[in-house]
């Protein structure tokens, strides 16, 4: 049991002298996910804003399509991605894979349907008073839509939280599209899973807790959140 | 709604960060390599002098010989750093390959628990294999067609045992060369593994390693490392001057020399032997 | 008088169900129309027409002489409505007050919303920065009131505006809106249970029902089901288990109108009289209306509100008070079916 407690003492010794590796770790995760996210914000919100506002034939299954690939596994994502980007592929010019951006590529797609469903499901979710409202105060066209979508911000934001939480926590796309390279595509998930794997816990509980404080961060952002959208 | 664009823009300023870091200016040359290289530090130690006498950025995946070959195929790297002569020769035939050069040796050891349960110690590589299959007593596989598991296939054929697939006690793990020896050491049992990762290991348990070497120093256990450039005219895309640059510098009196004075515990890890 | 809202043949229905049928109806400039009727009698729904939230099923609906609906979009920003629900949008006071202001990009927003908070009674300094969600149900809808009124409106359309409010509420924005009339000359229409609005605001009052307009003015109806007892007399009963009298019903579940001024009240059991209904009840609300000369005053019967008007000296002769035990009486015979 000592080399718990021993590692569990180096972890924090290695946060708190600010380790290079430990430190890099951290900062690849958190600029995959930054980039992943507001990616799958960017394509997401308005795709679930569609699906949520307007009626339109074959809406139905585009939401079936987008509820059930909130369960497709990592890995799986991680395969798909690498046929794509790898330079057989039909993206391999891009030149993606073992890249930060070919990372983010996997987790965007992690988090898309997450964005989109529930986008889609907190504008579906908005009161009918409200386009009563907002038209009877004067809003037409875009207005009405944009109108709409900021008085679900707060369900919106529950979204990118939710996915944000999928997306750092993920490390099956990580290791298959990053490849996992120490200092440029080795995120905190891939390194604790190689540490582990190597008999090292010094590391992989340094980064083990910084994942949970941000794990505990998202819930407190999302309960926030659930919060300020009931009001 | 001023708001919302300002909102807007400074997300695609984000985005513009971001792409600017991916198109960074150093020249990357990315090389897949096996575990052993990665887990023992050899690179970590190579890296950072090949940056500062080339300027050239090293990146690598450590994975098994066998996938370092198949991302060689797939055109997903620009070169190869690997220990598995027989498949090696595969692969340059189907002509995936250009330039391969040796680069370095060290050997193969068999390791096991100090108490011997199937008695190989200090026994031909043959006698040890034949004991350990029919004591079944277990023994952990790579499982992955890296230059190791390659290896390991070829003592079994060579004692004259067929490979055990499917009996119970031979393990086979699918991971890297530390994991299988983790597993191996969970399960008591034996392993092969190249020395240099092995001299690694026992430095993580400060010397005293619950698995112990037992069978070494047998012409059958030599580990050659070699290096290849993915070849470009199949593969476009690849940095085929970088790779060239790398097995330059690697096999150069400099590179042969930093390899020899790479140590772990004080003891040299790969013997350099570039022609 | 401008004429500015003209209907004609309107019929809308919800699902195939007939909900407001109304051959004719003239709302002109300035007018203050007050609207009853009982739950699901067609009220909102001719609001929200009126609003031009939802078009007719059938009917053509002129606003300001024009014909709505044929062509472009409906003269939406002449009208707005108050819901019933005081319902907010997620920002702050402020934002919600300007937020039609901002949609039709005036100036001055900050000027604009003071003024309409302080119309409303709620002082700005105090209220412009708070959240929609640190109201009270009456601020609320006060609110709401301010988000209305400062976009100055031609028409507000108010749905059971102070239904769920408290009495201060109440009483500012019924004077808010009487502001609203005076200085800008606001077209009214308010839909409402409240004696306030129909005696103290509303120049005309309309009665529906079934989607129909049973009545114009402020008369009682009484609707079925009718159960016929001897001497030809039949009986509507009454949740407290007295029961209304009426002369022969077209049918058992026909509706009669009653006049206010047919009911007189008495403060005790009256001994012996000619008329068949002796009912008695509870006072619930009394009310001076516009021309000073009659008194509403409105009973309620174990739930059933009856409208009576008598005279200022009747009342003071009576000693009446909201919440006294009264009886009205009224002839069988004063009951007229539609």
């Amino acid at each position: 049991m000592d080399y718990i407690l021993e590692g569990l003492i180096n972890g924090i010794v290695l946060l708190v002298s600010g380790d290079e590796e430990t430190y890099s770790a951290i900062s690849t995760t958190l600029k995959v996910s930054t980039m992943s996210i507001i990616a799958s914000l960017i394509i997401g919100i308005p795709i679930g804003f569609v699906l949520g506002y307007f009626d339109f034939p074959g809406k139905r299954t585009l939401r079936t399509i987008s509820d059930t690939l909130l369960a497709i596994p990592t890995v799986v994502v991680g395969l798909l991605v690498y046929a794509f980007i790898s330079r057989r592929g039909p993206l391999g010019s891009l030149g993606l894979l073992f890249t930060l951006p070919g990372i983010a590529v996997g987790q965007t797609i992690l988090a898309l349907p997450i964005v989109v469903s529930l986008t889609a499901g907190a504008v579906e979710g908005l009161d009918r008073q409200l386009k009563l409202t907002l038209l009877t105060l004067g809003a037409r066209g875009r207005q009405l839509a944009i109108s709409s979508l900021w008085e679900g911000r707060y369900a919106v934001l529950l979204a990118a939280a939710t996915a944000y939480g999928r997306v750092i926590s993920e490390v099956g796309a990580s290791m298959m599209l990053g490849g996992n390279i120490k200092w440029y595509t080795r995120t905190m998930t891939t390194a604790i899973s190689l540490e582990t794997a190597k008999g090292e816990f010094d590391m992989g509980i340094a980064l083990g807790l910084v994942l949970m404080l941000l794990a505990f961060a998202v819930n407190a952002a999302l309960s926030a959140f659930k919060k300020r959208a009931a009001q | 709604m001023g708001r919302f664009f300002k909102r807007t823009s400074l997300v695609l300023a984000f985005i513009a960060v971001f792409a600017a870091c991916a198109a960074a200016e150093t020249p990357v040359l990315r090389m897949a390599t096996t575990t052993s290289t990665d887990n023992t530090g050899l690179l970590d130690y190579l890296a950072p002098l090949f940056k500062q006498d080339t300027g050239i950025e090293l990146q690598w995946v450590a994975v098994g010989t066998g996938n370092a070959l198949a991302l060689g195929r797939n055109c997903d790297v620009d070169m190869l750093f690997v220990h598995d002569p027989e498949s090696e020769e595969e692969y340059m035939k189907g002509g995936y390959g250009v330039d391969r050069k040796q680069v370095m040796y060290n050997d193969f050891v068999i390791i096991g628990p100090e108490d011997d349960p199937a008695g190989i110690k200090d026994k031909s590589v043959k006698e040890a294999m034949s004991a350990i299959a029919s004591k079944k007593i277990p023994f952990t596989s790579r499982g992955d067609k890296s230059g190791t598991h390659m290896k390991e296939l070829s003592l079994w054929k060579a004692a004259g045992v067929p490979v055990p697939e499917k009996e119970q006690w031979y393990i086979q793990t699918g991971q890297g060369m530390i994991q299988t020896i983790n597993i191996a050491a969970e399960h008591s049992g034996y392993t092969l593994t190249d020395r240099g990762t092995f001299i690694k290991y026992e430095d993580n348990y400060k010397g005293n390693p619950p698995l112990v070497i037992l069978v070494e120093g047998d012409e059958a256990l030599l580990n050659q490392y070699s290096v290849i450039a993915v070849n470009p005219e199949r593969c476009k895309e690849v940095h085929y001057d970088l790779a060239t640059k790398f097995i330059e510098w690697v096999t150069s009196p400099r590179g042969q020399q930093l390899i020899a004075d790479f140590k772990l515990l004080g003891k040299q890890l790969f013997f350099p032997n570039a022609k | 008088m401008k004429v500015l809202y003209e209907l004609s043949g309107i019929k809308h229905r919800y699902n195939g169900r007939l909900v407001l049928d109304i051959p004719r109806l003239v709302i002109e400039e300035g007018d203050i129309v007050g609207l009853i009727g009982p739950n699901g009698s067609g009220k909102s729904t001719l609001l929200r027409i009126l609003a031009f939230l939802e078009a007719p099923s059938e009917g053509t609906l002129h606003f300001k002489g024009m014909p709505v609906g044929s062509e472009g979009e409906p003269p939406r920003r002449d009208a707005t409505l108050l819901l019933q629900d005081s319902f907010l949008l997620k920002r702050s006071v402020f934002d919600n007050v300007i937020y039609g202001l901002k949609i039709r990009k005036e100036k001055s927003l900050r000027k604009k919303a003071f003024e309409a908070l302080k119309m409303v009674g709620l002082p700005p300094e105090e209220f412009a920065h708070r959240p929609w969600y640190a109201l009270s149900g009456g601020e609320a809808q006060r609110v709401a009131l301010a988000a209305r009124l400062v976009l100055r409106p031609k028409v507000l359309l108010l749905d059971e505006p102070t239904a769920n409010v408290d009495e201060a509420s109440a009483i500012l924005i019924k004077e808010a809106v009487l502001r609203a009339v005076k200085e800008w000359k606001t077209t009214v229409v308010v839909a409402t249970h409240d004696l306030l609005w129909l005696y103290e605001v509303a120049k005309s009052v309309l009665n529906l029902y079934q989607g129909r307009i049973a009545a114009q003015g402020t008369s009682n109806l009484i609707s079925g089901p009718w159960r016929p007892l001897n001497d030809g007399l039949w009986e509507r009963a009454l949740p407290d288990g007295q029961g209304i009298l009426a002369v022969s019903p077209p049918s058992e579940t026909a509706t009669a109108i009653l006049d206010p001024s047919d009911i007189v009240i008495a403060t005790s059991p009256p001994a012996k009289v000619s008329a068949q209904n002796i009912l008695s009840g509870r006072v619930t609300q009394m009310l001076l209306d516009n021309s000073g000369e009659r008194v509403a005053v409105a009973i309620s019967l174990g739930g059933v509100s009856l409208r009576s008007t008598i005279t200022p000296k009747a009342v003071k002769e009576l000693s009446i008070q909201p919440g006294q035990r009264v009886w009205v009486l009224f002839k069988a015979t004063a009951l007229r079916w539609l």
